[in-house]
């Protein structure tokens, strides 16, 4: 059987850049994310900051290359520039800037920035993943 | 565990002022079911195996399914405000976080809270408060631990 192809420690290009498509940040997921969560809005029409970061790790998921062979998201740090409002439309930009082989594995540390309809950096950070070697 | 309940008369929000170095604060416990995770995945679009495909994760390193970490952030944000009156919060600035190990379902966590910094900003009326936080589960284990910058107003007048 046919595994999905996934994107291997091997595979990671150094400095390279993907680019999401865009989601718009309506009512809804603001509810919904305040409903599972109860980390409500600062105010009517805000977005709580911790959703667009949520809502662009979904985002990697449509871009045309497999996803990224992770074995354990290690931690991140992050960094509100301005603020998100409901009905606007963010994607995000990511860039390897490190890439370290481990025993096991391989330490990738992508940079990471969500963009709103204006061009606008909203929300920057790194993260740290640990990503699987192509099984041989 | 010390937990701090002022409860000002006029506006139960506390601000930049009004908060201390050193106050701690743990949250009452919240349990991480199955729906939990497939309402996250649904919301952020993240379809990961590890939390998505029971019959994969049986051969994996945790035996079952586990939250999407981002998923016990968010839940520790939600906790963080049962654990202690709400601050005058101005903006959420940034925060710098681990994932120490995998929360599964049925696992209840709770989040203690301590405040660890507070600098004032070159605008006078706010500043910015360091909370570090540590994410447990029922088994006093940490699954997530980091800090958070939070902007939160002074006291009008003060």
């Amino acid at each position: 059987m046919a595994q999905a192809a996934k994107f291997y420690f091997e595979d990671v290009v150094l400095h390279g850049i993907l680019e999401t498509p865009g989601v718009t940040i309506t009512e809804a997921h603001v509810a919904l994310y305040a409903g599972l969560t109860r980390d409500e809005p600062l105010e009517p029409g805000a977005v709580p900051e911790i959703l667009p970061l949520c809502l662009t790790t979904g985002l990697g998921w449509r871009v045309p290359q497999p996803p990224l062979a992770v074995l354990a998201f290690m931690g991140f740090e992050w960094h509100a520039l301005l603020p998100v409002r409901v009905g606007d439309t963010i994607f995000s930009r990511s860039r390897t800037a490190t890439k370290r082989s481990m025993r096991e594995g391989g330490v990738v540390i992508e940079e990471r920035e969500v963009i709103n309809q204006r061009g606008e950096i909203v929300h920057k950070g790194k993260f740290t993943f640990l990503v699987a070697k192509r099984p041989t | 565990m010390r937990v701090i309940l002022t409860v000002p008369m006029t506006d139960a929000r506390r601000f930049f002022d009004d908060i201390q170095v050193g106050e701690e604060y743990e949250s009452p416990g919240r349990t991480v079911t199955e729906t939990d995770i497939v309402i996250f995945a649904g919301l952020s679009g993240d379809y990961n195996i590890l939390h998505t495909d029971a019959e994969f994760m049986k051969s994996s390193l945790f035996g079952e399914r586990i939250a999407h970490g981002l998923l016990g952030l968010a839940i520790q944000a939600g906790l963080f405000t049962r654990a202690t009156q709400p601050y005058a919060t101005l903006a959420f600035v940034g925060l710098r976080w681990k994932f120490k190990g995998p929360i599964k379902i049925g696992d209840t966590i709770r989040v203690r809270a301590k405040v660890t910094a507070k600098k004032e900003t070159s605008k006078g009326d706010r500043g910015v408060v360091t909370v570090e936080r540590t994410v447990l589960n029922q088994r006093d284990e940490v699954v997530q631990e980091g800090e958070t910058d939070l902007m939160v107003q002074r006291r009008p007048g003060a």
